[in-house]
């Protein structure tokens, strides 16, 4: 209740904020995102450099336009809403499935007990940022359940049990920061953290990616530490089988919003955009991860074979509903990110250098300039097509 | 550009060493559930029932009398409820249903986690090869065979699963039992190895459908 108290002023406030473009679930810097702006529009503020390191290095709180909101699901208003898809979903959250699944025991603090040295930090960094990025799926949902209730109380339904599942999953992360003695003070996270605006469409586009690819993550990391249980250093791995479907079920839905409002997915903007943040998510979560490679190799993965994985996989989920995808199972691809991973472990070596700010700028462009460069490149790649078969044209021909 | 070279040989090693382990079910590729689940012979009884049940690993011990009465083919007319009732399916070929749509897998097992937890009924199976079908000229000419469906008597789960699913056909049809709702014909499924394989884990072993084909289909009609 506090939380919901707290959400609505930071909201009003910073409407106006048009930062960056990153997801909202991956933990990820922004520190590129700067130079990721659209070829088609909208010119994208630099990050605030100004905000503590922890705001660039930490998940992104989001906001949107509730009134748009409220207009594109009223039913009166727009008839493509389809009633049966919206209470299908409705029945399926309802269900929920994993009301009995979070369940801690006595081996969390023992096993944080053991983890000693680096990979400590590392851990609790891991949970800070998970938690973060639930947390802060929360308050949107939350937010997006109680505007949307009047205009359309299924899908206000729907985004505040979405909520319940986001509130569950950071509160099991809270209490597992809690055996290595910290906590997050998620109230003063609400009121202190900036909040990033995205308008509607550009709130389901980059929510679907995160809530998919966080499936695909999770999953992923599941399914590698049941074939090597020996990296099952802490508990909480065994929980994200069933966690993940969470995820998985969410995106689906925004899924089903994007499907509702076909002039969000049918027009050559559209196909430019869902590239876009193709491209945006995936690379936050590679130069990311690269940067945390200690975390990945210390439950037994390969960073960069993880990463590949799940963007496969993630692109090829997203295929089903985005007009345009990457063709990130094209090498080129995996060679433009790579080239991307080192330019970046040079753009850090520079912040963290001792030269003067001035300098360290005069240093910066011309890596800046490579970055840009690159995530063009991977960018203008041959895209491919693609689209719920609901919606395709040649669907009559398809075989299934 | 070495590490991605390891990378790859890493990840065809992990299929290479999960072959195995698709192999073997891959030679017993039984003549599904006619094999397994419906004894030829008529007097399939509450025995076989509760053997299907055990095998299927539902946590639900005592089947209900529904559930009896829609294993047990032995007197059809005297057990069987008489309304129809109405079943709503999903259908693909089989190699996107059971082998490349991985996450399926975890969505059935899931489903039958929480039926198992709540005491429910199955009311959701795999068919593969199912005989309805045949009532859907319309879908059978887009359908690459074998085929398999995904079955339900819960309308709105259907339509949740074909949100999911998309490349999927969806349909529904009314049947007086449930053995007339998922008969099916037998038949052998094969699948190839993935070319590539990509994920730092094994694939879900061949077969993990088993447990949801539907108790004492009547197969042994054909």
């Amino acid at each position: 209740m506090a939380a919901e108290m707290a959400l609505v002023k930071p909201i009003a406030k910073f409407n106006t904020i048009n930062t960056s473009i990153s997801s909202r679930r991956l933990p990820f810097t922004v520190r590129m995102s700067a130079t990721t702006s659209p070829p088609t529009s909208k010119p994208t503020k630099k990050a605030q450099k100004q905000g503590i390191k922890e705001t660039l290095l930490t998940p992104r709180f989001y906001t949107t336009d509730f009134d748009e909101m409220e207009t594109l699901f009223n039913t009166e208003i727009n008839k493509n809403l389809n009633e049966a898809e919206f209470e299908a979903l409705l029945q399926e959250f309802k269900t929920d499935y994993n009301q009995t699944h979070f369940v801690r025991n006595k081996e969390f603090k023992e096993a944080a007990d053991k983890i000693q040295g680096p990979l400590r930090n590392i851990f609790v960094e891991f949970l800070e940022r998970s938690c973060t990025a639930e947390f802060s799926g929360f308050l949107l949902y939350k937010e997006l359940g109680r505007r949307l209730k009047k205009t359309n109380p299924v899908v206000a339904e729907i985004f505040s049990l979405m909520s319940r599942d986001e509130a569950r999953h950071a509160g099991f992360l809270n209490k597992g920061l809690s055996d290595f003695n910290l906590a997050l003070d998620l109230g003063f996270l609400t009121k202190a953290r900036k909040y990033t605006f995205f308008k509607p469409k550009f709130i389901f586009y980059a929510t679907y990616l995160s809530e998919k690819i966080g499936y695909w993550r999770y999953i992923t990391i599941y399914r590698h530490l049941k074939s090597n249980p020996e990296f099952i250093c802490y508990p909480i791995f065994k929980y994200f089988e069933n966690w993940c479907q969470d995820e998985n079920r969410h995106g689906d839905f925004f899924s089903a919003l994007m499907k509702a409002q076909p002039q969000f997915l049918n027009d050559w903007k559209a196909k430019l955009w869902a590239r876009f943040f193709c491209l945006s998510v995936y690379v936050t979560m590679y130069l990311n991860d690269c940067q945390r490679t200690d975390f990945y190799e210390g439950i037994g993965l390969n960073t960069k074979e993880f990463d590949m994985h799940v963007i496969i996989e993630t692109n090829r989920t997203t295929a089903r509903i985005f007009p345009a995808v990457l063709d990130v199972e094209n090498p080129e691809f995996k060679r433009k990110l790579d080239r991307m991973v080192e330019i970046n472990t040079k753009l850090i070596a520079v912040s963290e250098s001792d030269d003067i700010p001035v300098v360290k700028n005069f240093k910066k462009i011309p890596l800046i300039g490579a970055l840009a460069s690159e995530l063009l490149a991977a960018y203008l790649m041959e895209p491919i097509e693609s689209g719920s078969v609901d919606f395709a044209e040649f669907e009559p021909q398809l075989t299934y | 550009m070495s590490s991605s070279t390891s990378l790859n040989l890493g990840s065809f090693c992990t299929s290479l060493v999960n072959f195995p382990t698709h192999c073997p079910h891959k030679s017993s590729s039984f003549l599904l559930h006619g094999a397994q689940f419906s004894p030829p012979s008529p007097n399939n009884n509450n025995n076989n029932s509760s053997t299907v049940f055990k095998h299927c690993s539902w946590k639900l011990t005592r089947p209900t009398k529904r559930a009896v009465a829609a294993v047990d083919s032995s007197d059809p007319a005297e057990k069987q409820e008489t309304e129809r009732k109405k079943y709503y399916f999903l259908v693909a070929n089989a190699k996107f249903m059971l082998d490349e749509e991985e996450h399926f897998q975890e969505q059935m097992f899931e489903r039958r986690r929480l039926y198992g937890e709540r005491n429910k009924e199955p009311d959701f199976w795999l068919v593969i090869e199912p005989k309805f079908l045949d009532k859907f000229p319309n879908i059978t000419k887009r359908l690459k065979r074998p085929a398999v469906a995904l079955v339900s008597t819960n309308g709105p789960w259907i339509t949740f699963m074909k949100l999911r699913l998309d490349r999927v056909l969806q349909e529904s049809y009314e049947a007086d039992s449930l053995e007339e709702a998922l008969a099916s014909t037998p038949v052998n499924l094969e699948f190839e190895k993935p070319e590539t394989w990509t994920a730092p884990y094994p694939k879900y072993e061949y077969g993990w459908w088993e447990s949801f084909l539907p108790p004492g289909s009547q197969t042994s009609k054909v």
